[in-house]
Parts: C-alpha cells; structure tokens; sequence
C-alpha cells in the first residue's frame, strides 16, 4: 500500500512538472490595453475582459486538461480506487492535496504574487502597491477561471464519485485562495488616501466579478467558508471605497482657510476636487453600487437632486463642502469685492466642470441651475461692492444749484471719481479671472454702466460755463480712456500703472 | 455624581488602584468638567472588566490553561473588550483629534494591523492541527479496538504515528526542505525519505518565509508605554483606555502564539504593563506561567503548548516507543498494551475534533471584527 501510495505521488506530480511551463507561456497576459482613456487616472473597467478573451479560454482548458496526460489520469484513478477500497482514503487524498497545493503554490509565485502579511501591504510605498494590485488582479482571475475550474475537474476524474473528492478540492485550493483574499482584505484595511480610489475601485471590481466564479467553483459544503469569505471581503472593499470619500471629505474640511490665492484666482482645492470627482464618476455604475449598501442619511436632503441615489446624496455634499471652505477663505480677503470675485472664479470652474458629464447628471439640471445663479449674485455683489460708489459720484443732479456750487460740486465729484477709478484700476488690474467668457462679461458689465454715468458726467461738466473751459485739465480720462482701462482689469498681472 | 461613590469604587477593587485614586483626588480638588467625570468612570468600568475577566482566566485549573476550551474563553473576553474598547472610543470621537490621544490611536491601530496578521498564522497552526487530527484518525482506524491488529495496519499506523512525532516537535529548520523544493524545478533533486516525511507535516505556510511570529509580537509590543498622569489627565483618561486595551491586545495575541504552532514561534516579548496597574495583574500572572511552562524541558521541542498537543505528545511518544519494539506477529499482551494506549489517544482527539473547529470559527469572527473596528475609526 504504501508503494501504491508512493507511485500515487509521483504520477501526480510528475504530471504537474510539465503543467509548469505551458501554463507560464498561455497564461502570460496580453498587454492589450486598447480600451484606455486618454485622461490619466482613468481605469479600464473592461482590463479583465480584456485579459482573458474566449478563444483563449477554451484553448486554456484544453491545455489544462492534457497536462495531466489521459493515461495518467486513469492510472491514478486506478491507484486511488484500490487505496480508497483498502481503506487508506486518508493517505491518498492528502498525499494528491499535497502534491496539487504545491503546484498552485509554484503557479502564483510564478505569476508574481508574493506572499505579504497585511503589516507589508501597509507599509508598501503606494507605487509598489500599485504594481501588487496589477499582479493580483491577472492572478485571481487566472486562479479562478482557470487553475481551480481545473483542479475541480482534476480532482473529480481521479476520485471519480469517491468521498475525498470536495474534500481534496479544498485542501487543494483553500491555502491559495486564502492567500488572494488576504491581499484584497489588506487593501481594504489599508489608507483612505482619496489617490488610492482608483485603485481599491479596481480590487472592488475584480472580485465582484468573480464572485459567480467563487460561487461555481466552490459550491460545496466544505469550501462555503472559502465563499463567505471572498463576500465578506468584497463588502469590506465597498466599506474602504465609501471611506474614501469620508476622508475627501474631511480633507476638505480642514483645507486650511488661511491659504489665500492671490488676486482671488482658482484655488488649487477646487481644481483637485473637481477633476477628482470627475474621475470617479466615471466608474459611476460601480461606485453606485458601492453607495447602495450603506444606508447613509446625510445632509443635502434639501437639495433636489435628479436622482436620490445614495450617490447622488454623497456627490452633492461634498460639493457642498467645499462651497464652504471656499466662502471661509473668500472673507479672508478684506475688500469684498474680492470675495465675490474669488467666488465667482471657484463657482465658474465649478460649473463648468459638472456640466456635461457624469457628475452633471448625478448632480442634476436643478443643481446646474441654482449654481449658475449663485454666480450672478456673485457677480452683482462685485459690482455693487466695488462701483456703486463710483456710480454715486458721477449722479448728475440736473436740478442742482446756483451754477458756481455747481461748478464747484462738480470738480470736487470729479477728483473723487479720479481718485476711485484709479485705485480700483490699479487694484482690480492685478485681480484674476480665470475664464475668458467671464473676464468679458464682468468687463463689458463694468463698462455698460459706468460709461454711460460717465460720458453723462463729462457733457454736464462741459456745459457748466465756468468750467468748460478749463475742464480738459480735470478730466483724466476720455470716455474712451476709462473703456480702456476697464478692458485691463482682471488681468491678473502686478502692478497696472500707466 | 457624589464624591462618596468614587470612594466606594475605589475601597472594592483591591489593591494597586494608586494612580487612579490619586488622580481622582487631584480631579476633584480642582474643578472638573461633568464630561470629565464621565470619562473616567467609563474608564474604571472598562479596568474592571478587564481586571475580571483575566482573572477569570488566571483561575484556571493548571491543566486546563492553554486548553483548547480556555484558548476560547481568552478569545471570548478579548472579544468583550474590545467591543467595550470600541463603544469608549466612538462615544469619545471628539476628543480623538487632540495629539496624544490622536498618536495613541494611530499606534493601536498600527498594532491591531500586525494582530490580524498574527490570527491569519494561527489559522494556518489550527490547519495543521487538523492535519494531525486526520493521522489520528488512520492511527485509530488502524489500530480499531474491535479486531486485532494486522501486519498491514499497524505498519500504516507507524507510519503515521513517525510523521505526527516529526510533525509535533519543534523543528528549528521547517521551511528549508519546502523552500528548496519550492525553488527547484525539477523535483527529482530532492530525496524521496526526505518528501514523504515532509509532505504529512507541513502545509506551506501562507505567509512568507521571512515572515516571524515573534518580530510580529515585538512589534505589536513596541512602544507601549504607560501614559504619564498628567498626559492622562489631559486626555481625559483616553490614553489609559487605549494603553490597556493594547496590552490586552497583546496578551491575548501572545498566548495564542505561545499555544498554536506558527513560523516562528518566540516568546520574549516584553510586557510594559507592571503591577501597579490593578486591570495588569491577572494578565502578568498568566503571562509569567506560561512562559515557565515554555521554559520546561520537557515542553521545549514542541512546536506549540496547546494542552492537546502536550497530550498528543504525552501518548504519541510511548506508542511509537512500543510500536518500534514490537515485532510480528504480536504478543497478546502487547496487543492489550498497545490498544490501551490508543483508547488515551482516542479521547485526545475527541477533544481536539470537538474543540478545533469552534477555535477557528472564533479567530475568524475576531479577526472580523478586528477589521471592523480599524475601519470604524
């Protein structure tokens, strides 16, 4: 019996050296990566379809079953059938897990996959983890679609309606697939830094797509733990992806407010968080089904949105968030008019990043709408904030008084408008406004209502007698000049001197 | 809340409650925040707790210490804290973000990271336990009380019974033959002796071979000092609760390694937690006598202190003594002796059958809500 045990050992595994090798060579994947994006952090949601395509998957199987030559095959189902009858079921079913165990274990080390404690996954600098998470996708899905539907069939012909059969399969599979769960478990344990969305969402989706997979391929009684697992797991992975957000969300938060951006241009917070979104919601389908599993009743429900989803609820409040953190560092600016100018730079590239796209959708029409107004009341606070004053000096009171009070009132009202329109030339010039369509229209808003006070303003001086004459040595700027120099605010340079 | 009652606390817990008290007395001379009191007595609670239970522990009859039946109560009372621990620490979020208690969290995190790597080896030493349990199997099946024993049987015996010796002791080297096996290529490098005997002791471990129980255990350990009084303060007690419940973190870890086989198994990790802490002292007595009994002549070679294993070792041993001198065919007295024996090993492995399934279950559900509990914070 025990030669039988040992002739036992060596079919099987004599068999599994030549496995080695063609399984190397199919296997490797195919760097056919055609369904990428051009945007950078863009997944492929097809990269595992990709990978295994159907005319290779049948030849894989192919392959798989002649690795264990037929006639080794029956030899061993012979040898297995005396042992099993003599009693020795034990020894043989261990002496074949054993044997297969080791093959998988050299299959996976081939395929890249080390070996790594949750501690290591931790420590991983995140580009070598990016690397890992590459390696592990292709090897799971080579172990599930392939390597384990094989063992299944292996185990099914030698123990052919025997006991050890099931048992023997999870012997076989359960260390390596314990292995591949692990890794997925530690990066679901892993850091909630908003980069790594990416990345998790991938783990995410590769192991909901195998999870028919899991459910075929260990159907059994013993393997249900190995099933339960890989869900619980899965579950875990939606968990780290809502985290995530969480802590997008409190990175916003706490974006110091301090932190003025000079000239009230676009802050490098509204830049990050609006491309962020964008590229998640491209994954919109899944990060849907991410969201539905939690019940998540937060703030926001005040808005109305195209969809209620739980999706939909997060995506508007974090925009929320950072609406606030952005109105906090705009009242850092003294001057308010800068405030609204701030806002309304934020608020523009806010918009226009929502709109057409998936985020647009989500976020919903009414959304668009309220925050296109926001910004028109930005900007009639920045007008009224900055040339109301302006505006006020250049009123004209027709029925006025005696004509040298006029004339008086009238060079005293003069100088103010010179003094203001200077100063706030000479700062405004320097102000930014990212968006060209916007610079045009706060220009041509600007210019729209003071040209006509002011060109109203210069006939009246010219028609008082006493002044008349001499009003070319007040008058700093011509209708024209004072267009000319509304057409530099907003220029964003230091200094606008003439 | 009246001053009387925190006297009263303090009289009925015992002994080395020093520091508490004499902070307590400090709180109140000066004039503390209703919240702050709160805090404390949920910290006293949580002592308690800790303190009872481990001293349930401690009670333990000798031989039912690091049984597989008293490994579960540990696991049990492990579970309890933390859920505890977990309630203290949402209650408190608010508190969290303030620096020391911020670092304390982040480093009991850090621990309680390497910790599930450490329940992942002790799944594979419960595995490998189940290996043995099957050997047992053919052992009794083979050496069945009811027939009397023949030539083919008891040489199937031996066999298993040479490979669960190999498999029980310790061996200083049992990942060379695997590593090398698992570089090479062609398997006809290896001698045949050398992979039958392999084959039955060990499943390739499903961490890496670098991987070490005990760097694990020091590093779980790691810079875990007692909170000075006025940082506790400060904290509100918080520092104390995360402080504590890391050494029971730690504990409960550390015995596992010392009962469950695991890759490298070593048992010098220092303790920081001395006895002036009252919730300390149950812990470092039941640390102190295991660590005797790892000490023992007798118990160095095993690969894991598990009672079970201790008494798989206790009946293996003579078996396989009277096994080697027995020649065939048998003598009816040999016979008699020979299945008395096995009748010992029989109810060894009742207890093992019964016991190890339950175990496993249970690291499960600690290592679940280990995971847990990260995320939660």
């Amino acid at each position: 019996m025990f030669r039988l045990e040992d002739e036992f050992r060596t079919l099987v595994e004599r068999g599994a050296e030549s496995f080695d090798l063609t399984l190397s060579e199919s296997t490797h994947p195919h760097p056919d990566y055609s369904d990428y994006d051009d945007d950078d952090d863009d997944v492929s949601a097809d990269e595992d379809e990709n990978f295994i395509p159907v005319a290779q998957q049948i030849t894989d199987y192919d392959i798989v079953i002649d690795a264990l030559p037929a006639g080794t095959i029956g030899d061993l189902h012979a040898i297995a059938k005396r042992m099993v009858a003599a009693g020795y079921v034990k020894e043989c079913s261990h002496a074949y897990s054993a044997c297969r165990r080791e093959f998988l274990d050299e299959s996976f080390s081939r395929l890249g996959l080390q070996k790594l404690s949750i501690d290591d996954v931790h420590r991983m600098q995140w580009t070598q983890l990016e690397d890992e998470i590459e390696k592990w996708m292709k090897a799971i899905n080579v172990a599930l679609r392939i390597l384990f539907p094989s063992e299944r069939r292996l185990c099914d012909r030698i123990f052919l309606g025997f006991s050890p059969a099931d048992l023997s399969f999870m012997e076989v599979c359960r260390g390596s697939t314990i292995q591949l769960l692990n890794f997925a478990d530690a990066v679901a344990i892993g850091s909630r830094a908003p980069e790594r969305l990416f990345k998790v969402l991938d783990v995410y989706e590769t192991l909901r797509d195998l999870m028919p997979e899991f459910e075929l391929n260990f159907s059994d009684q013993y393997c249900s733990s190995l099933r339960n697992e890989a869900l619980t797991i899965w579950k875990r992975l939606g968990e780290a992806i809502r985290g995530i957000f969480m802590e997008l969300e409190n990175l916003i938060r706490r974006d110091p407010v301090k932190a003025a951006v000079p000239g009230g241009g676009l802050h490098p917070i509204t830049r990050y968080v609006m491309n962020y979104l964008r590229a998640a919601c491209r994954s919109r389908r899944t990060l849907e089904q991410v969201f539905e599993e939690s019940i998540d009743y937060r703030k926001g429900d005040d808005q109305v949105l195209s969809s209620s989803s739980s999706l939909a609820v997060q995506m508007a409040w974090i925009m929320e968030l950072l609406e606030s953190n952005l109105e906090a560092k705009s009242k850092i600016y003294r001057d308010s008019a800068l405030c609204s100018v701030f806002m309304m730079n934020n608020g523009k590239y806010i918009v226009q990043k929502v709109k057409d796209n998936e985020l647009g959708t989500l976020l919903g029409e009414d959304w668009i709408r309220k925050h296109t107004a926001k910004l028109r009341q930005y900007h009639v606070n920045y007008q009224r904030s900055s040339w109301s004053k302006v505006l006020g000096v250049l009123k004209v009171d027709n029925n006025s008084t005696s004509p040298s009070g006029a004339s008086k009132s009238l060079r005293e009202k003069l100088k103010l408008f010179n003094s203001y329109f200077e100063d706030i030339c000479r700062t405004q010039s320097s102000w930014v406004i990212f968006d060209d369509q916007l610079r045009d229209e706060l220009r041509s808003s600007v210019s729209g209502s003071l040209s006509p006070a002011y060109r109203n303003f210069v006939a009246t001086l010219q028609t008082v007698p006493d002044f008349g004459k001499n009003a070319d040595r007040y008058i700093r700027y011509s209708v024209d000049g004072v267009e000319a120099r509304i057409s530099e605010l907003f220029q964003g340079t230091s200094g606008g001197k003439r | 809340m009246p001053i009387t009652d925190f006297h009263e606390a303090a009289s009925s817990s015992g002994f080395g409650f020093s520091i508490l008290s004499r902070r307590r007395d400090q709180v109140h001379s000066m004039e503390s925040t209703h919240e702050a009191t709160v805090q404390e007595l949920e910290l006293e609670a949580f002592q308690k707790q800790v303190a009872d239970r481990f001293q349930d522990l401690a009670a333990a009859e000798p031989d039912e210490l690091l049984s597989i039946s008293w490994l579960r109560k540990l696991l049990d009372a492990f579970l309890c804290c933390q859920e505890e621990f977990r309630a203290i620490v949402l209650k408190n979020k608010v508190h969290l973000n303030r620096p020391p208690v911020e670092r304390s969290i982040a480093d009991f995190f850090d621990r309680s990271v390497k910790a599930l790597d450490v329940c992942n080896a002790i799944r594979d030493g419960i595995e490998q336990i189940r290996q043995w349990q099957k050997q047992l199997e053919i052992i009794l099946c083979a050496l069945d009380n009811q027939r009397s024993i023949g030539e083919g049987q008891f040489r199937r015996a031996k066999k298993a019974l040479v490979d669960l010796a190999i498999g029980i002791l310790e061996d200083k080297e049992p990942n060379t033959n695997l590593a090398h096996r698992n570089r090479s290529f062609g398997r006809s490098n290896v001698p045949k002796e050398q992979k039958s005997l392999g084959h039955f002791r060990s499943l390739s471990w499903s961490v890496s071979r670098s991987w070490s129980a005990s760097r694990q255990l020091q590093a779980i350990g790691g810079n875990l000092v007692a909170p000075r009084a006025n940082e506790n303060m400060s904290t509100h007690g918080l520092s104390m609760t995360v402080f504590t419940m890391s050494n029971v973190l730690l504990f409960t870890m550390w015995a596992l390694v010392a009962a469950i086989p695991c890759q490298d198994r070593g048992l010098q990790t220092q303790f920081h937690a001395t006895k002036q802490f009252f919730w300390a002292v149950p812990i470092l007595s039941l640390h102190e006598i295991i660590l005797d009994e790892s000490k023992r002549r007798d118990r160095r070679h095993l690969c894991g202190l598990l009672k079970e294993i201790i008494e798989l070792e206790k009946c293996a041993r003579p078996l396989n003594e009277l096994t080697d001198s027995v020649h065939f065919p048998l003598k009816k007295d040999k016979e008699v002796e020979l299945k008395q024996k096995v009748e010992e090993m029989g109810s060894v492995f009742e207890a093992i059958k019964d016991g190890l399934d339950p175990l496993e279950r249970q690291v499960t559900r600690r290592r679940k809500s280990m995971s847990g509990n990260l995320l939660g914070m």
